[in-house]
């Protein structure tokens, strides 16, 4: 049996941080950053900022090597396909991006890395 | 007519990818998985590569837990083997005689290893399944000089996968270049490069003579001398699985092996489908038959077949995409490059980081990309847009080459 953590712990601390001037992120673009050591890639999908871990799940490839179009990021080295919206894979179906949530707030996109 | 059954023959990724896209389309009859393996489908393509390093476990090959077939009502029924296919009754027949009636079948049976005739060792060691790569793993693990017989993928990546365990590895081909009929003379003069770089001794342009294995070792005699080893590994094609049914029912590609199936994946036979390194198929996009052993090809081709199963008649027109890794390199086409006039490279070979676009009249057939992924997504909407292009524009690195094939749409 696997220890239950008790229910009053602490949620992991997660910081907000500055990762791109918003206008230097235009809709359909994606752009690597990093942020607090993290190498994050950020798109704007139809004008909502998505953050994920800059590393396709398969084999960890940087992701910003690939391609992003019509909403689906695909990963150059073995062409996994991620809904881009959603980080959930397309091709194939049982794997997802490492997502962080991002903000858009007085002209700056922060992410919330651990 | 009533479609309640549909079986698919064969356990590897065809096999899931269909289980998969019945469900997916809303097919609610059932649907059974006859596989001589006693795993249920896992990924071939890590191992030649990341499973003989040790660094990928066995686990981590399954393609879905056994829940998802469970979830999906799949009947997974795990090393059984399929004797023939009675295209007349419309039934399976197992080895034990045993019949599984279908309204609709799949045979996505792929292949096995072509065998060294004549030579039976545990020295010699071929690889196409998950305990053939076991097998050869402990003979790496071992240490001792590996001989591998065969230049084409299977043969480059357990070169590069030995030689990152520090085995020495002599590579017997005869071709002047690894990868040479697929690639061709330039590039696979490159990968020789690549291979001779990282400690493979490479004996190309050799033919094999005889193979004498003991429990002292391997010989391998060949038209210009003697080579000796401690392991044998015989990556020199495969031989599609197509044992099942009888030639006189279901029509069979004596020129590219495999069974004979339409745009639409459909076999001579009714209701038959085939997918996968099985399948011959008659390709729209090439006008003729083609039969790959791709990874990618056997999960998109069966799924297709499995809605044509269910009467969706979609075309088949996938341009076919592979990737191979060696080493530190990545190595993919998407496309064909037969049939075209004319070849340009774009980026650096002698930096080995590059790609070769194969034209005929003016637009894009066909992509090979060492190091070049984006190259390879590009070409991808190149091929499928059909743009006329200009060997100038592809040579050229300022273009963007995503952007020439969109153009085309907007005209």
């Amino acid at each position: 049996m696997k220890a239950v953590a008790p229910v009053n712990d602490a949620p992991a601390t997660t910081a907000w941080r500055p990762a791109l001037a918003e206008a230097e992120l235009w809709e359909g673009d994606m752009t690597p950053v990093v942020v607090g050591g993290t190498s994050v890639l950020l798109l704007n999908v139809d004008g909502e900022v998505r953050a994920y871990l800059n590393r396709c799940p398969h084999q960890e490839w940087a992701l910003d090597e690939g391609e992003f179009e019509d909403g689906t990021l695909t990963c150059s080295r073995h062409l996994w396909e991620f809904d881009a919206r959603s980080g959930g894979g397309i091709n194939p179906a049982d794997c997802a991006l490492v997502s962080y949530r991002a903000k858009v707030e007085g002209g700056t996109i922060w992410v919330a890395v651990t | 007519m009533t479609m309640s059954r549909c079986v698919i023959v064969g356990g590897g990724p065809a096999a899931a990818s269909a289980a998969g896209a019945l469900r997916a389309a809303g097919f609610d009859g059932s649907v059974t998985i006859v596989s001589a393996e006693d795993v249920p489908p896992y990924e071939r393509p890590p191992l030649s590569k990341d499973f003989l390093t040790g660094a990928t476990g066995a686990g981590e090959l399954q393609l879905h837990p056994r829940d998802w077939y469970t979830d999906l009502g799949v009947d997974l029924r795990l090393g059984t083997r399929v004797a023939a296919v009675d295209t007349a009754a419309h039934a399976l027949v197992l080895t034990g005689g045993e019949r599984i009636g279908y309204d609709s079948a799949l045979i996505a049976t792929g292949g096995t290893a072509r065998r060294l005739p004549g030579v039976d060792h545990d020295r010699v060691r071929y690889l196409r399944d998950l305990a053939d790569a076991g097998a050869l793993a402990k003979r790496l693990a071992t240490g001792e000089p590996v001989i591998v017989l065969g230049g084409g993928f299977i043969g480059c990546e357990v070169a590069a996968s030995a030689r990152k365990l520090g085995v020495d590895v002599t590579m017997l081909e005869m071709a002047d270049h690894p990868l040479q009929r697929v690639v061709g003379d330039e590039v696979g003069r490159i990968v020789a490069g690549i291979h001779r770089d990282h400690g493979v001794k490479l004996r190309m342009g050799e033919t094999v003579q005889s193979v004498h294995a003991g429990d002292d070792g391997v010989l391998v005699t060949t038209d210009r001398g003697r080579l000796e080893g401690a392991t044998l590994v015989v990556a020199i094609g495969l031989v599609p699985s197509t044992g099942l049914v009888a030639r006189g029912e279901v029509a069979l590609d004596d020129v590219n092996g495999g069974i004979v199936v339409d745009g639409y994946c459909r076999t001579s036979a009714p209701e038959v489908y085939a997918a996968g390194d099985v399948a011959s198929h008659e390709h729209p996009r090439y006008g003729r038959r083609i039969r790959v052993e791709h990874h990618d090809n056997a999960i998109r081709q069966a799924a297709v077949a499995a809605r044509n199963m269910l009467g969706a008649q979609e075309l088949y027109e996938d341009p076919h995409w592979f990737w191979s890794d060696q080493y530190e390199h990545s190595l993919q086409a998407i496309g064909r490059g037969d049939d075209c006039d004319r070849t340009v490279v774009r980026g650096s070979p002698a930096d080995r980081r590059f790609s070769v676009f194969s034209l005929s009249g003016g637009r894009v057939r066909g992509v090979f990309a060492l190091d070049r992924g984006a190259d390879i997504l590009a070409g991808k909407r190149l091929i499928r847009s059909a743009a006329l292009v200009t060997p100038e524009q592809l040579a050229d690195e300022s273009v963007n080459l995503k952007r020439l094939a969109v153009d085309r749409s907007h005209r």
